[in-house]
């Protein structure tokens, strides 16, 4: 039997208490540096992705074993929560193997991949939690929805609703939120694919949007939702409330971990097993469904550096080894719509991934800070992955290939202000929802490029 | 202080990446003076990370007779320099930041007395760091960037005071008012939870308190507009330009003060 929310509960109200800062650093911080130097871990700059089938194990086993050890903490009653190892392997075993999102002809089955499969991956589309203005929220759906290789749809978070400014836990984050669902489903009316599974209530940052948009109206029981874990390896009721409800209801749980490169867990072989950790925790702590890989780097934010590339390639390549489980993997890309940069960041982070056993989910682009992505960079981040796969392309052709890209964007990390391109109304014309020529020439150039030097057939 | 059957001292040493020894702030004179060994041990130990050893060795340097504004400039600043550019290189990280701060905090305790001394004897030029009251803003619950920031800014010399997430306004302003600060410093991740730092400043400016404290903001939704559109004082893109902001708002804020 899975181990049901109350006793996690009745575990945050009774595990041993301890201050938040002395859990951040002398729990995570010092356990992880001590599981590092046992475990001998560390990263090669120059391999991203790694072909090193011991590394991944002793990763998986570092990690498994800070989860063990320290558990998580219940910031809402300063309390640690504590699972034994049969608890944690029990977790991980209930792990969904598979998962329908959607329904009907639109309907998709996310599965656990392999290292190397030979499926290809889902490409969920869009960019969460990146503010858009009102005017163009559906746009930006409809940009994203309207690619035939794009399976589920994603979406960025509404500040403002009619004018009004939102505020975390108002009654108008509420509004925001079914707002957000309603133009939503009517974007996917739109394309013709109202069945398109959906990660969303993005713009609800508190747990109250949330809860507001667990209706079928809404958010569909055939539909995903954000339950996070915060940094690191904490809980919280705002968040196991999201996770409740939705049990209840019959939602998807996405367990969401956002793990800081260079943070608590100090360098990338540390952040990688405080990820792992949190993934071995996620299926108990947030109920999930499946599990959503989000590594942000400490000073640069997007997952398209080689820290962070790093780390998602060799924490699927963990779990796919030692717990198998359905990993969908963000693309946070530095540079924005209307860069090559943004290409060639998508290409990299997309080929990391796919090869490694996850599902591709952004893009992000500019950090996700911007309303700067556009449906043609989620397009590319689909066919890169599709023809990563074709290509029969191996860790040791993905890392090769992935160094080369790096040497197209990697300066973009040493600008000052970013690489942020445009925002998505520049990049697209509004009238047709399709790129304008000069976004349009970008992609087909560096499509072209990419093609004829590594992919074949993209 | 033993965690988990490991001192922090231990881990720090061993966590600590190789080579990072005295060549790092230079060769030393051939002839090594006693006064140089007591301020290189003290830096160490802030560079290490050792509270305990940065306690004692600011204590003994003390007791040799050194001049506190020089354990202060050259040990201390010193060694939070190295470590902050360490930060900025990739080599160190949040935890050997926070441990950092620690040891300096440590030392301060020991250092501080005698700094205040030194003032009291009117001896020009002896300055410790500003205090900042630092704290995600109520409705946000996200405390890594703040953290980062608050281990850097310990890191740099400040007096911090952390109050954690989900702060409300007014608790904020009163323990600005208790520790007499120079700074407010607030972060937000959340685009949504922004609007609770213009409470802030408006809370400030309601009770005549606008001019007492400076104000800085920060999180990755942050930007220079917001900054004016609010009235506050300064914004940073990543923990080394805030050490950076904190310093020049100090420095203005104290001069304000002494010209008023």
């Amino acid at each position: 039997m899975p181990m049901d929310y109350c006793e996690i509960l009745d575990r945050a109200y009774q595990g041993r208490t301890i201050s938040e800062p002395d859990w951040d650093l002398e729990h995570v911080a010092m356990a992880t540096a001590r599981l590092v130097r046992k475990y001998r871990l560390a990263w090669n700059p120059q391999e991203i992705v790694t072909d090193d089938p011991a590394l991944a194990d002793a990763v998986f086993e570092a990690g498994f074993e800070l989860a063990r050890q320290i558990g998580c903490y219940f910031r809402s009653t300063e309390r640690v929560v504590m699972f034994d190892e049969r608890e944690l392997l029990q977790g991980l075993a209930r792990m969904p193997q598979t998962l329908v999102l959607g329904e009907g002809t639109d309907a998709r089955t996310l599965y656990a991949r392999r290292i190397m499969d030979d499926r290809p991956p889902l490409v969920w589309a869009g960019n969460p939690g990146a503010p858009h203005p009102e005017a163009l929220f559906q746009a930006s759906v409809i940009s994203w929805a309207k690619e035939p290789i794009v399976d589920l749809i994603t979406c960025g978070s509404l500040s403002h609703v009619d004018g009004r400014e939102i505020r975390t836990g108002g009654p108008l984050e509420i509004l925001a939120t079914r707002r957000e669902l309603t133009y939503l489903r009517d974007a996917l009316n739109q394309v013709g694919r109202p069945g398109m599974g959906m990660l969303a209530a993005q713009s609800s940052v508190s747990e109250l949007g949330d809860l507001a948009v667990a209706n079928p109206d809404y958010l569909r029981r055939c539909d995903a939702h954000l339950v996070p874990m915060s940094n690191e390896l904490k809980m919280d009721h705002r968040n196991v409330a999201r996770a409740v409800n939705s049990i209840d209801y019959g939602m998807r749980n996405a367990a969401l971990v956002c793990v800081i490169v260079g943070g608590l867990g100090g360098d990338a072989p540390g952040s990688a097993v405080v990820n792992v950790a949190s993934h071995v925790l996620a299926p108990l702590v947030t109920l999930a469904h499946y599990q959503l890989l989000h590594p942000i780097h400490i000073k640069h934010v997007a997952t398209t550096t080689r820290s962070t590339m790093w780390v998602e390639s060799i924490v699927q390549q963990a779990f796919s080894r030692n717990a198998p489980a359905i990993f969908v993997t963000d693309i946070y890309p530095k540079s924005g719509a209307l860069t090559r940069e943004l290409l060639y960041e998508t290409a990299a982070n997309a080929i990391a991934i796919t090869v490694t056993g996850g599902h591709l989910e952004g893009c992000g682009s500019a950090d996700g800070l911007l309303h700067n992505a556009t449906g043609l960079e989620a397009r590319f981040m689909g066919e890169v992955g599709h023809a990563t796969v074709r290509a029969g392309v191996d860790l040791k052709d993905a890392n090769a290939i992935i160094l080369d890209l790096l040497g197209k964007y990697e300066h973009v990390f040493d600008l000052p202000d970013g690489n942020p391109g445009v925002h998505f109304d520049e990049a697209y014309d509004m009238a047709t929802i399709e790129p304008v020529p000069e976004w349009q020439a970008m992609y087909e150039e560096v499509k072209r490029e990419l093609s004829t030097k590594w992919l074949g057939s993209l | 202080m033993r965690v988990l059957g490991t001192s922090l001292h231990e881990l720090a040493q061993k966590s600590r990446p190789a080579g990072l020894n005295p060549s790092l702030w230079g060769a030393e004179d051939a002839t090594v003076t006693q006064s140089n060994d007591h301020i290189r041990v003290v830096k160490q130990a802030i560079v290490d990370g050792d509270s305990e050893s940065a306690s004692l060795c600011t204590e003994a340097a003390i007791a040799a007779g050194l001049d506190p504004q020089v354990i202060l400039d050259q040990a201390l600043m010193a060694g939070t320099t190295i470590v902050g550019e360490q930060f900025e290189k990739g080599v160190f990280f949040l935890p050997e930041l926070m441990l950092t701060g620690k040891a300096l905090k440590a030392a301060m305790t020991v250092l501080a007395p005698a700094l205040k001394a030194k003032v009291a004897h009117n001896q020009p030029g002896a300055t410790v760091g500003g205090t900042i009251v630092i704290a995600t803003v109520q409705t946000d619950i996200h405390d890594i960037g703040k953290n980062i920031v608050a281990a850097m800014l310990a890191a740099t010399g400040f007096q911090v005071h952390d109050m954690g997430v989900d702060v409300p306004t007014k608790a904020i302003v009163a323990r600005a008012q208790e520790v007499n600060a120079d700074i407010i410093a607030c972060s937000a991740l959340l685009t949504t939870s922004m609007p609770v730092m213009r409470d802030l400043i408006g809370i400030l400016n309601d009770n005549g308190l606008r001019e007492r404290f400076k104000v800085m903001i920060g999180g990755a939704p942050i930007t220079e507009d917001f900054v004016k559109e609010i009235g506050a004082d300064g914004t940073a893109r990543n923990a080394i330009a805030a050490a950076r902001l904190a310093t020049h708002l100090v420095t203005a804020h104290r001069n304000a003060r002494a010209m008023g």
